[in-house]
Protein backbone atom coordinates (compact mmCIF):
# COMPACT_ATOMS: atom_id res chain seq x y z
CA UNK A 1 0.00 0.00 0.00
CA UNK A 2 1.42 3.64 -1.21
CA UNK A 3 1.81 5.61 2.23
CA UNK A 4 -0.80 8.22 2.50
CA UNK A 5 -0.65 11.09 4.72
CA UNK A 6 -2.10 10.81 8.00
CA UNK A 7 -1.71 14.63 9.16
CA UNK A 8 -1.08 17.36 6.86
CA UNK A 9 -0.71 21.52 7.68
CA UNK A 10 -1.01 23.83 4.53
CA UNK A 11 0.10 27.42 5.55
CA UNK A 12 -0.33 27.15 9.11
CA UNK A 13 0.06 30.28 10.73
CA UNK A 14 -0.18 31.26 14.22
CA UNK A 15 0.42 35.39 15.44
CA UNK A 16 0.38 36.57 19.11
CA UNK A 17 -0.30 40.12 18.87
CA UNK A 18 2.65 41.32 15.96
CA UNK A 19 4.52 38.33 16.58
CA UNK A 20 4.54 35.47 14.62
CA UNK A 21 4.95 32.75 16.37
CA UNK A 22 4.77 30.00 13.27
CA UNK A 23 4.61 31.37 10.11
CA UNK A 24 3.19 29.43 6.66
CA UNK A 25 4.33 25.94 7.40
CA UNK A 26 3.68 23.62 5.33
CA UNK A 27 4.16 19.85 6.60
CA UNK A 28 3.27 16.45 5.79
CA UNK A 29 3.65 13.21 7.74
CA UNK A 30 2.52 9.87 6.18
CA UNK A 31 0.58 7.19 8.02
CA UNK A 32 3.31 4.78 9.61
CA UNK A 33 5.68 7.14 9.85
CA UNK A 34 8.13 8.22 12.67
CA UNK A 35 9.31 11.65 12.44
CA UNK A 36 10.90 14.59 14.25
CA UNK A 37 10.90 17.96 14.52
CA UNK A 38 13.77 19.87 15.84
CA UNK A 39 14.67 23.61 16.84
CA UNK A 40 16.06 25.95 19.30
CA UNK A 41 14.30 27.37 21.92
CA UNK A 42 11.02 29.47 21.00
CA UNK A 43 11.12 28.01 17.19
CA UNK A 44 7.59 27.97 17.52
CA UNK A 45 7.38 23.68 17.71
CA UNK A 46 5.47 23.50 20.61
CA UNK A 47 2.77 26.01 19.59
CA UNK A 48 2.41 23.95 16.07
CA UNK A 49 1.82 20.96 18.05
CA UNK A 50 -0.96 23.00 20.01
CA UNK A 51 -2.66 24.20 16.53
CA UNK A 52 -2.18 20.31 15.38
CA UNK A 53 -4.04 19.36 18.54
CA UNK A 54 -6.88 21.84 18.59
CA UNK A 55 -5.31 23.80 21.72
CA UNK A 56 -4.90 26.69 19.72
CA UNK A 57 -6.80 28.23 16.96
CA UNK A 58 -4.55 29.35 13.29
CA UNK A 59 -4.99 32.62 12.69
CA UNK A 60 -4.02 31.51 9.08
CA UNK A 61 -3.94 28.08 7.26
CA UNK A 62 -5.33 24.43 7.80
CA UNK A 63 -4.79 20.81 9.53
CA UNK A 64 -6.31 18.28 7.62
CA UNK A 65 -6.23 14.87 9.01
CA UNK A 66 -6.90 11.64 6.81
CA UNK A 67 -7.47 14.08 4.55
CA UNK A 68 -10.16 16.05 6.18
CA UNK A 69 -10.02 19.45 7.29
CA UNK A 70 -9.91 19.90 10.94
CA UNK A 71 -9.03 22.53 11.42
CA UNK A 72 -11.51 24.29 14.06
CA UNK A 73 -12.15 20.68 15.10
CA UNK A 74 -12.34 20.94 19.27
CA UNK A 75 -9.75 18.91 21.46
CA UNK A 76 -11.48 16.37 22.51
CA UNK A 77 -12.89 15.08 19.09
CA UNK A 78 -9.07 15.19 17.36
CA UNK A 79 -8.51 12.41 20.27
CA UNK A 80 -11.64 10.32 19.21
CA UNK A 81 -10.33 10.50 15.84
CA UNK A 82 -6.63 8.83 17.03
CA UNK A 83 -4.94 11.73 17.55
CA UNK A 84 -3.25 11.68 21.01
CA UNK A 85 0.08 14.02 22.48
CA UNK A 86 2.31 14.11 25.20
CA UNK A 87 3.03 17.95 26.75
CA UNK A 88 6.66 19.33 27.14
CA UNK A 89 5.67 19.67 30.95
CA UNK A 90 4.84 16.39 31.68
CA UNK A 91 0.57 16.53 32.54
CA UNK A 92 -0.04 14.00 35.12
CA UNK A 93 -2.67 14.30 37.58
CA UNK A 94 -0.63 14.86 41.01
CA UNK A 95 -3.45 14.61 43.19
CA UNK A 96 -4.90 10.99 41.86
CA UNK A 97 -2.36 7.67 42.49
CA UNK A 98 -1.09 6.55 39.82
CA UNK A 99 -3.42 4.26 38.68
CA UNK A 100 -6.44 6.28 39.08
CA UNK A 101 -4.66 8.78 36.18
CA UNK A 102 -5.72 5.87 33.99
CA UNK A 103 -8.98 6.19 34.96
CA UNK A 104 -10.28 8.97 32.68
CA UNK A 105 -8.50 7.98 29.53
CA UNK A 106 -9.23 4.02 29.68
CA UNK A 107 -13.06 5.27 30.60
CA UNK A 108 -13.08 7.85 27.22
CA UNK A 109 -11.96 4.55 25.51
CA UNK A 110 -14.07 2.08 27.16
CA UNK A 111 -17.26 3.63 25.94
CA UNK A 112 -16.24 4.89 22.61
CA UNK A 113 -16.70 8.72 23.04
CA UNK A 114 -20.08 10.75 23.28
CA UNK A 115 -21.94 7.06 22.61
CA UNK A 116 -25.34 7.14 24.39
CA UNK A 117 -24.15 8.08 27.90
CA UNK A 118 -23.37 11.58 29.07
CA UNK A 119 -21.77 10.32 32.29
CA UNK A 120 -19.83 7.40 33.57
CA UNK A 121 -21.38 6.84 37.24
CA UNK A 122 -19.66 3.65 37.14
CA UNK A 123 -17.70 2.31 39.50
CA UNK A 124 -14.31 3.97 38.96
CA UNK A 125 -12.29 0.83 40.35
CA UNK A 126 -13.96 -2.09 39.20
CA UNK A 127 -11.85 -5.16 38.64
CA UNK A 128 -12.25 -4.78 35.28
CA UNK A 129 -10.89 -1.19 35.00
CA UNK A 130 -7.78 -1.64 37.65
CA UNK A 131 -6.84 -5.04 35.35
CA UNK A 132 -7.06 -2.55 32.05
CA UNK A 133 -4.85 0.23 33.43
CA UNK A 134 -2.58 -2.07 34.80
CA UNK A 135 -1.73 -4.04 31.39
CA UNK A 136 -1.03 -0.03 30.04
CA UNK A 137 1.15 1.05 33.36
CA UNK A 138 3.01 -2.54 32.44
CA UNK A 139 3.70 -1.49 29.37
CA UNK A 140 5.36 1.88 30.32
CA UNK A 141 7.33 -1.01 32.97
CA UNK A 142 6.02 1.35 35.86
CA UNK A 143 2.69 -1.52 36.83
CA UNK A 144 4.72 -2.06 40.63
CA UNK A 145 3.75 1.70 41.13
CA UNK A 146 -0.07 1.52 40.66
CA UNK A 147 -1.05 2.45 44.31
CA UNK A 148 1.64 5.35 45.07
CA UNK A 149 0.33 8.74 44.87
CA UNK A 150 1.36 10.55 41.45
CA UNK A 151 3.01 13.39 42.93
CA UNK A 152 5.79 10.92 44.58
CA UNK A 153 7.09 9.84 41.12
CA UNK A 154 10.07 10.69 39.69
CA UNK A 155 9.88 12.68 36.79
CA UNK A 156 10.64 9.83 34.39
CA UNK A 157 8.07 7.82 35.90
CA UNK A 158 5.53 10.49 35.33
CA UNK A 159 6.92 10.54 31.89
CA UNK A 160 6.53 7.18 31.33
CA UNK A 161 3.01 7.47 32.87
CA UNK A 162 1.73 10.23 30.74
CA UNK A 163 3.17 8.14 27.52
CA UNK A 164 1.02 5.11 28.79
CA UNK A 165 -2.39 7.04 29.23
CA UNK A 166 -1.53 8.43 25.62
CA UNK A 167 -1.04 5.17 24.53
CA UNK A 168 -4.17 3.53 26.03
CA UNK A 169 -6.28 5.85 23.91
CA UNK A 170 -5.34 4.16 21.16
CA UNK A 171 -3.55 6.61 18.78
CA UNK A 172 -3.49 6.65 15.52
CA UNK A 173 -0.73 9.32 15.53
CA UNK A 174 0.38 10.06 18.90
CA UNK A 175 2.43 13.48 19.03
CA UNK A 176 5.15 13.98 21.54
CA UNK A 177 6.72 17.09 22.76
CA UNK A 178 10.08 16.92 23.99
CA UNK A 179 9.41 13.71 25.67
CA UNK A 180 13.12 13.14 26.64
CA UNK A 181 13.77 16.69 27.90
CA UNK A 182 14.51 16.58 32.25
CA UNK A 183 14.78 12.87 32.12
CA UNK A 184 18.18 11.47 33.53
CA UNK A 185 20.61 9.39 31.18
CA UNK A 186 18.84 6.29 31.89
CA UNK A 187 15.52 7.84 31.72
CA UNK A 188 16.59 9.00 28.33
CA UNK A 189 17.55 5.40 27.55
CA UNK A 190 14.41 3.57 28.87
CA UNK A 191 11.96 6.29 27.16
CA UNK A 192 13.97 6.24 23.89
CA UNK A 193 13.64 2.25 23.51
CA UNK A 194 9.88 2.69 24.41
CA UNK A 195 8.97 4.68 21.68
CA UNK A 196 11.51 2.55 19.05
CA UNK A 197 9.05 -0.17 20.33
CA UNK A 198 6.09 1.53 19.40
CA UNK A 199 7.23 2.21 15.88
CA UNK A 200 5.55 0.49 12.59
CA UNK A 201 1.85 0.55 15.51
CA UNK A 202 1.06 3.97 14.91
CA UNK A 203 2.32 7.15 13.38
CA UNK A 204 4.98 9.15 15.61
CA UNK A 205 5.87 12.75 15.48
CA UNK A 206 8.36 13.91 18.14
CA UNK A 207 9.98 17.11 19.03
CA UNK A 208 13.34 17.12 20.42
CA UNK A 209 16.04 19.78 20.97
CA UNK A 210 18.88 17.50 20.58
CA UNK A 211 19.39 16.06 17.28
CA UNK A 212 21.85 13.18 18.34
CA UNK A 213 19.07 12.14 20.56
CA UNK A 214 17.08 11.07 17.58
CA UNK A 215 18.96 10.83 14.45
CA UNK A 216 18.65 6.88 15.06
CA UNK A 217 14.92 6.86 15.95
CA UNK A 218 13.35 9.09 13.43
CA UNK A 219 13.05 8.31 9.41
CA UNK A 220 12.29 12.27 8.54
CA UNK A 221 13.10 15.10 10.44
CA UNK A 222 12.19 18.96 10.05
CA UNK A 223 13.48 21.61 11.02
CA UNK A 224 11.90 24.83 12.64
CA UNK A 225 13.36 28.14 12.65
CA UNK A 226 11.77 31.61 13.84
CA UNK A 227 8.29 30.10 12.78
CA UNK A 228 9.27 28.57 9.68
CA UNK A 229 9.88 25.05 8.93
CA UNK A 230 13.23 25.83 7.21
CA UNK A 231 14.28 22.39 6.13
CA UNK A 232 12.61 18.63 6.16
CA UNK A 233 14.40 15.35 5.06
CA UNK A 234 16.31 12.44 6.44
CA UNK A 235 17.98 12.66 9.58
CA UNK A 236 20.96 12.24 7.83
CA UNK A 237 21.11 15.10 5.26
CA UNK A 238 19.47 17.06 7.59
CA UNK A 239 22.60 16.81 9.70
CA UNK A 240 25.01 17.71 7.34
CA UNK A 241 23.34 20.81 5.72
CA UNK A 242 25.63 23.43 5.60
CA UNK A 243 22.98 26.29 6.60
CA UNK A 244 21.28 24.21 9.13
CA UNK A 245 24.29 23.41 11.02
CA UNK A 246 24.80 27.54 10.63
CA UNK A 247 21.79 27.99 12.36
CA UNK A 248 21.92 25.20 15.16
CA UNK A 249 25.25 26.75 16.11
CA UNK A 250 24.23 30.10 15.58
CA UNK A 251 21.41 29.36 18.37
CA UNK A 252 23.48 27.39 20.45
CA UNK A 253 21.85 24.40 20.70
CA UNK A 254 24.62 21.75 19.87
CA UNK B 1 -20.96 27.71 75.51
CA UNK B 2 -22.95 24.68 74.22
CA UNK B 3 -24.89 26.78 72.58
CA UNK B 4 -22.31 28.65 71.07
CA UNK B 5 -20.55 25.60 69.71
CA UNK B 6 -24.04 23.82 68.48
CA UNK B 7 -24.27 27.08 66.60
CA UNK B 8 -21.10 27.66 65.48
CA UNK B 9 -21.93 24.06 64.23
CA UNK B 10 -25.04 25.00 62.18
CA UNK B 11 -23.59 27.82 61.02
CA UNK B 12 -20.44 26.06 59.24
CA UNK B 13 -23.15 23.30 57.95
CA UNK B 14 -24.91 25.82 56.29
CA UNK B 15 -21.83 27.61 55.23
CA UNK B 16 -20.70 24.10 53.40
CA UNK B 17 -23.87 23.42 52.02
CA UNK B 18 -23.76 26.38 50.23
CA UNK B 19 -19.89 26.54 49.05
CA UNK B 20 -19.45 23.62 47.73
CA UNK B 21 -20.76 24.39 44.50
CA UNK B 22 -18.96 27.60 44.45
CA UNK B 23 -16.05 26.29 45.42
CA UNK B 24 -16.34 23.85 42.63
CA UNK B 25 -17.05 26.56 40.29
CA UNK B 26 -14.29 28.53 41.39
CA UNK B 27 -11.76 25.26 41.16
CA UNK B 28 -12.87 24.22 37.63
CA UNK B 29 -13.11 26.97 35.62
CA UNK B 30 -11.54 29.59 37.57
CA UNK B 31 -15.14 31.44 37.76
CA UNK B 32 -16.12 34.01 40.94
CA UNK B 33 -19.72 32.94 40.22
CA UNK B 34 -22.40 35.66 42.08
CA UNK B 35 -25.47 34.54 40.72
CA UNK B 36 -24.54 31.80 43.68
CA UNK B 37 -25.96 33.72 45.70
CA UNK B 38 -28.93 34.42 43.33
CA UNK B 39 -29.43 31.03 43.46
CA UNK B 40 -29.25 30.81 47.42
CA UNK B 41 -31.83 33.70 47.68
CA UNK B 42 -34.43 32.09 45.31
CA UNK B 43 -33.78 28.44 46.90
CA UNK B 44 -35.23 30.94 50.07
CA UNK B 45 -38.40 32.14 48.06
CA UNK B 46 -39.33 28.94 46.72
CA UNK B 47 -39.98 27.61 50.33
CA UNK B 48 -41.37 30.51 51.34
CA UNK B 49 -43.73 30.02 48.21
CA UNK B 50 -44.94 26.51 47.99
CA UNK B 51 -44.86 25.65 51.72
CA UNK B 52 -48.17 26.70 52.20
CA UNK B 53 -49.47 25.57 49.14
CA UNK B 54 -47.93 22.13 49.77
CA UNK B 55 -48.05 22.14 53.52
CA UNK B 56 -45.30 19.17 53.84
CA UNK B 57 -41.79 21.07 54.64
CA UNK B 58 -39.13 18.00 53.54
CA UNK B 59 -41.83 18.07 49.77
CA UNK B 60 -41.29 22.39 49.79
CA UNK B 61 -38.00 21.39 50.40
CA UNK B 62 -37.20 19.33 47.66
CA UNK B 63 -39.29 21.72 45.63
CA UNK B 64 -36.78 24.59 46.55
CA UNK B 65 -33.40 22.44 45.94
CA UNK B 66 -35.31 21.34 42.49
CA UNK B 67 -37.02 23.75 40.96
CA UNK B 68 -33.29 25.89 40.76
CA UNK B 69 -32.32 23.68 38.49
CA UNK B 70 -33.73 25.09 34.70
CA UNK B 71 -32.42 28.25 36.52
CA UNK B 72 -28.86 27.10 37.05
CA UNK B 73 -29.55 25.29 33.68
CA UNK B 74 -29.76 28.28 31.77
CA UNK B 75 -27.20 30.81 33.78
CA UNK B 76 -24.49 28.21 32.85
CA UNK B 77 -25.90 28.04 29.44
CA UNK B 78 -25.96 31.49 28.39
CA UNK B 79 -23.41 33.18 31.79
CA UNK B 80 -20.99 30.90 33.05
CA UNK B 81 -20.18 29.02 29.65
CA UNK B 82 -18.73 32.29 27.97
CA UNK B 83 -17.07 33.27 30.66
CA UNK B 84 -14.90 30.59 30.52
CA UNK B 85 -11.10 31.04 30.13
CA UNK B 86 -11.96 34.95 30.99
CA UNK B 87 -10.63 37.21 33.46
CA UNK B 88 -11.51 36.65 37.00
CA UNK B 89 -12.65 40.38 36.32
CA UNK B 90 -14.52 40.03 33.57
CA UNK B 91 -16.20 37.11 35.51
CA UNK B 92 -17.60 39.18 38.98
CA UNK B 93 -19.22 41.43 36.88
CA UNK B 94 -20.90 39.48 34.76
CA UNK B 95 -22.19 36.91 37.17
CA UNK B 96 -23.30 39.99 39.34
CA UNK B 97 -25.05 41.14 36.58
CA UNK B 98 -27.03 38.25 36.43
CA UNK B 99 -26.99 38.72 40.18
CA UNK B 100 -28.59 42.57 40.30
CA UNK B 101 -31.08 41.40 37.74
CA UNK B 102 -32.17 38.57 39.56
CA UNK B 103 -32.77 40.16 42.80
CA UNK B 104 -35.35 42.80 40.95
CA UNK B 105 -37.23 40.05 39.74
CA UNK B 106 -37.47 38.65 43.15
CA UNK B 107 -38.31 42.16 44.63
CA UNK B 108 -41.05 42.47 41.64
CA UNK B 109 -42.79 39.60 42.82
CA UNK B 110 -42.18 39.37 46.46
CA UNK B 111 -41.01 42.42 47.51
CA UNK B 112 -38.53 43.82 49.44
CA UNK B 113 -40.13 43.11 53.25
CA UNK B 114 -38.22 40.36 54.82
CA UNK B 115 -40.45 37.10 55.25
CA UNK B 116 -40.52 35.40 58.59
CA UNK B 117 -40.33 31.81 58.48
CA UNK B 118 -40.95 29.29 61.43
CA UNK B 119 -38.90 26.87 62.75
CA UNK B 120 -40.10 23.42 60.94
CA UNK B 121 -39.22 21.27 64.05
CA UNK B 122 -40.05 23.42 66.89
CA UNK B 123 -38.87 20.88 68.85
CA UNK B 124 -35.79 21.28 71.30
CA UNK B 125 -33.74 18.82 73.21
CA UNK B 126 -31.39 18.97 76.30
CA UNK B 127 -28.12 18.25 76.36
CA UNK B 128 -25.68 18.31 79.20
CA UNK B 129 -28.28 20.82 80.60
CA UNK B 130 -28.18 22.98 77.27
CA UNK B 131 -31.69 23.23 75.91
CA UNK B 132 -30.99 23.31 71.96
CA UNK B 133 -33.52 23.26 68.85
CA UNK B 134 -33.63 20.43 66.79
CA UNK B 135 -33.69 22.12 63.97
CA UNK B 136 -30.73 22.76 64.23
CA UNK B 137 -28.80 20.01 64.55
CA UNK B 138 -30.66 18.66 61.41
CA UNK B 139 -28.84 20.97 59.32
CA UNK B 140 -25.13 19.52 60.83
CA UNK B 141 -26.75 15.96 60.27
CA UNK B 142 -27.99 17.14 56.59
CA UNK B 143 -24.50 19.06 55.86
CA UNK B 144 -22.61 16.09 57.26
CA UNK B 145 -24.28 13.81 54.66
CA UNK B 146 -23.99 15.78 51.99
CA UNK B 147 -20.00 15.76 52.30
CA UNK B 148 -19.89 12.00 52.73
CA UNK B 149 -21.88 11.61 49.34
CA UNK B 150 -19.48 13.84 48.28
CA UNK B 151 -16.83 12.10 49.37
CA UNK B 152 -17.94 8.85 47.97
CA UNK B 153 -19.12 10.45 44.52
CA UNK B 154 -15.29 11.88 43.90
CA UNK B 155 -13.82 8.45 45.26
CA UNK B 156 -15.54 6.14 43.95
CA UNK B 157 -17.36 6.92 40.69
CA UNK B 158 -15.63 7.37 37.26
CA UNK B 159 -17.21 10.96 36.60
CA UNK B 160 -15.61 11.71 40.34
CA UNK B 161 -12.00 11.00 39.27
CA UNK B 162 -12.80 13.32 36.05
CA UNK B 163 -13.99 15.92 37.86
CA UNK B 164 -10.72 15.40 40.20
CA UNK B 165 -8.40 15.29 37.26
CA UNK B 166 -10.23 18.82 35.62
CA UNK B 167 -9.40 20.55 39.29
CA UNK B 168 -6.22 19.84 38.89
CA UNK B 169 -5.67 20.58 35.07
CA UNK B 170 -8.79 20.91 32.51
CA UNK B 171 -6.64 21.20 29.54
CA UNK B 172 -4.85 17.51 29.68
CA UNK B 173 -8.10 15.79 30.33
CA UNK B 174 -9.57 17.28 27.24
CA UNK B 175 -6.00 16.01 25.89
CA UNK B 176 -7.27 12.37 26.99
CA UNK B 177 -10.58 13.20 24.64
CA UNK B 178 -13.13 14.03 27.71
CA UNK B 179 -15.47 16.84 27.32
CA UNK B 180 -14.81 18.15 30.51
CA UNK B 181 -16.69 21.16 30.05
CA UNK B 182 -19.83 18.53 30.13
CA UNK B 183 -18.65 17.47 33.79
CA UNK B 184 -18.27 21.36 34.79
CA UNK B 185 -21.80 22.03 33.78
CA UNK B 186 -23.03 19.07 35.87
CA UNK B 187 -21.08 20.01 38.71
CA UNK B 188 -22.12 23.62 38.18
CA UNK B 189 -26.09 21.99 38.67
CA UNK B 190 -25.75 20.34 41.41
CA UNK B 191 -23.30 22.87 42.98
CA UNK B 192 -26.33 25.54 42.64
CA UNK B 193 -29.03 22.77 43.63
CA UNK B 194 -26.85 22.55 47.23
CA UNK B 195 -26.66 26.49 47.03
CA UNK B 196 -30.76 26.35 47.22
CA UNK B 197 -30.69 24.07 50.15
CA UNK B 198 -28.60 25.67 51.72
CA UNK B 199 -30.52 29.09 51.51
CA UNK B 200 -33.93 26.67 52.15
CA UNK B 201 -32.07 25.56 55.39
CA UNK B 202 -31.05 28.92 56.47
CA UNK B 203 -34.33 30.97 55.75
CA UNK B 204 -35.97 29.33 59.44
CA UNK B 205 -32.92 30.47 61.16
CA UNK B 206 -32.84 34.64 59.68
CA UNK B 207 -35.95 35.85 57.71
CA UNK B 208 -35.86 35.67 53.55
CA UNK B 209 -35.37 38.83 51.88
CA UNK B 210 -33.42 39.97 48.61
CA UNK B 211 -30.35 40.43 49.67
CA UNK B 212 -30.06 37.28 51.82
CA UNK B 213 -27.38 35.58 49.72
CA UNK B 214 -25.06 38.83 49.21
CA UNK B 215 -23.77 38.56 52.85
CA UNK B 216 -23.69 34.46 52.80
CA UNK B 217 -21.72 34.98 49.78
CA UNK B 218 -18.90 37.18 50.92
CA UNK B 219 -18.81 34.28 53.71
CA UNK B 220 -18.91 31.80 51.05
CA UNK B 221 -16.11 33.12 49.42
CA UNK B 222 -14.16 33.06 52.53
CA UNK B 223 -14.93 29.79 53.10
CA UNK B 224 -13.20 28.80 49.51
CA UNK B 225 -10.08 31.03 49.51
CA UNK B 226 -9.32 29.60 53.37
CA UNK B 227 -10.36 25.94 52.19
CA UNK B 228 -7.55 26.76 49.57
CA UNK B 229 -9.36 26.75 45.78
CA UNK B 230 -10.12 23.40 44.13
CA UNK B 231 -9.76 21.53 48.07
CA UNK B 232 -13.21 20.34 48.44
CA UNK B 233 -12.42 18.57 51.38
CA UNK B 234 -10.90 22.49 52.52
CA UNK B 235 -14.05 23.91 51.81
CA UNK B 236 -15.35 21.50 54.12
CA UNK B 237 -12.91 22.22 57.06
CA UNK B 238 -13.12 25.82 56.38
CA UNK B 239 -16.69 25.79 56.73
CA UNK B 240 -16.93 24.62 59.91
CA UNK B 241 -13.94 26.46 61.12
CA UNK B 242 -15.60 29.88 59.81
CA UNK B 243 -18.96 28.76 61.19
CA UNK B 244 -17.66 28.02 64.87
CA UNK B 245 -15.81 31.47 65.02
CA UNK B 246 -18.87 33.16 63.64
CA UNK B 247 -20.53 31.82 66.57
CA UNK B 248 -17.73 32.46 69.48
CA UNK B 249 -17.39 36.03 68.11
CA UNK B 250 -20.52 36.54 67.48
CA UNK B 251 -21.64 35.57 71.48
CA UNK B 252 -19.02 38.09 72.60
CA UNK B 253 -19.87 41.04 69.95
CA UNK B 254 -22.80 40.45 67.20
CA UNK B 255 -20.88 42.84 64.88
CA UNK B 256 -17.58 41.55 65.62
CA UNK B 257 -18.27 38.26 63.73
CA UNK B 258 -17.81 38.83 59.79
CA UNK B 259 -14.85 41.30 60.60
CA UNK B 260 -13.26 38.00 62.55
CA UNK B 261 -13.97 35.63 59.17
CA UNK B 262 -12.88 38.44 57.11
CA UNK B 263 -9.68 39.09 59.36
CA UNK B 264 -8.89 35.35 58.93
CA UNK B 265 -9.49 35.37 55.50
CA UNK B 266 -6.56 38.18 54.77
CA UNK B 267 -4.39 36.08 56.97
CA UNK B 268 -4.54 33.54 54.72
CA UNK B 269 -4.35 35.48 51.68
CA UNK B 270 -0.84 36.21 52.73
CA UNK B 271 0.27 33.12 53.65
CA UNK B 272 -0.74 31.57 50.70
CA UNK B 273 -2.11 34.14 47.79
CA UNK B 274 -4.06 32.70 45.33
CA UNK B 275 -2.67 33.03 41.65
CA UNK B 276 -5.49 32.62 39.18
N1 LIG C 1 -0.13 31.68 24.30
C1 LIG C 1 0.92 32.43 23.88
N2 LIG C 1 0.87 33.78 23.95
C2 LIG C 1 1.90 34.53 23.55
N3 LIG C 1 3.04 34.04 23.03
C3 LIG C 1 3.16 32.71 22.93
C4 LIG C 1 2.11 31.83 23.34
N4 LIG C 1 2.50 30.54 23.14
C5 LIG C 1 3.74 30.63 22.62
N5 LIG C 1 4.14 31.91 22.48
C6 LIG C 1 5.40 32.38 21.93
O1 LIG C 1 5.66 31.70 20.73
C7 LIG C 1 7.04 31.43 20.60
C8 LIG C 1 7.25 29.97 20.30
O2 LIG C 1 7.02 29.23 21.49
P1 LIG C 1 7.04 27.65 21.51
O3 LIG C 1 6.70 27.24 22.88
O4 LIG C 1 6.22 27.12 20.41
O5 LIG C 1 8.57 27.34 21.23
P2 LIG C 1 9.31 25.94 21.17
O6 LIG C 1 9.88 25.80 19.83
O7 LIG C 1 8.41 24.87 21.65
O8 LIG C 1 10.50 26.21 22.21
P3 LIG C 1 11.09 25.26 23.36
O9 LIG C 1 12.14 24.44 22.73
O10 LIG C 1 11.65 26.24 24.33
O11 LIG C 1 9.97 24.47 23.92
C9 LIG C 1 7.71 31.87 21.88
O12 LIG C 1 8.31 33.13 21.66
C10 LIG C 1 6.58 32.03 22.84
O13 LIG C 1 6.82 33.04 23.77
MG1 LIG D 1 8.31 23.68 23.25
Amino acid sequence: MPSQPILETRDLSIAFGEYKAVDKVDFLINTGDCAGIIGPNGAGKSTFFNMLTGMYTPTAGAVFYQGVNITRLPVEKRVALGMVRTFQLVSVFDSLTVLQNMIPPVDRFRRQYANKRLFYFGEAESPEVVECCRTWLAKVGIEKRGREMTANLSYGEKRKLEIAMALSLEPKILLLDEPLAGLSDVEIKDVLGLIGGLRGKFTILLIEHKISQIQNLVRRLSVMHEGRMIAQGEPLEIIHDREIRRIYWGAGAE
Amino acid sequence: MISVIAYGLTLGGILYIISIGFSFTFGTMKIVNYAHALIFTIGGYILYATLPRIGFYPAAVLAATLGVIPIAFIIERFVIRNLYGESVDLTIIATYAVFLIGLDVLKWIWGSNPLQMSDPINKTFTFLGTELPVYRMAVIVIALALAILIEIFLQRSMAGKIVIAGLEDKETVRGLGISVQRYFTMVFIIGSALAALGGVLYAPITVVEPYMGFQILMLSFAVVIVGGLGNWRGTFVAAFFLGMVMSVTGRWWGPASEVAVFAILAVSLLIHPIDI
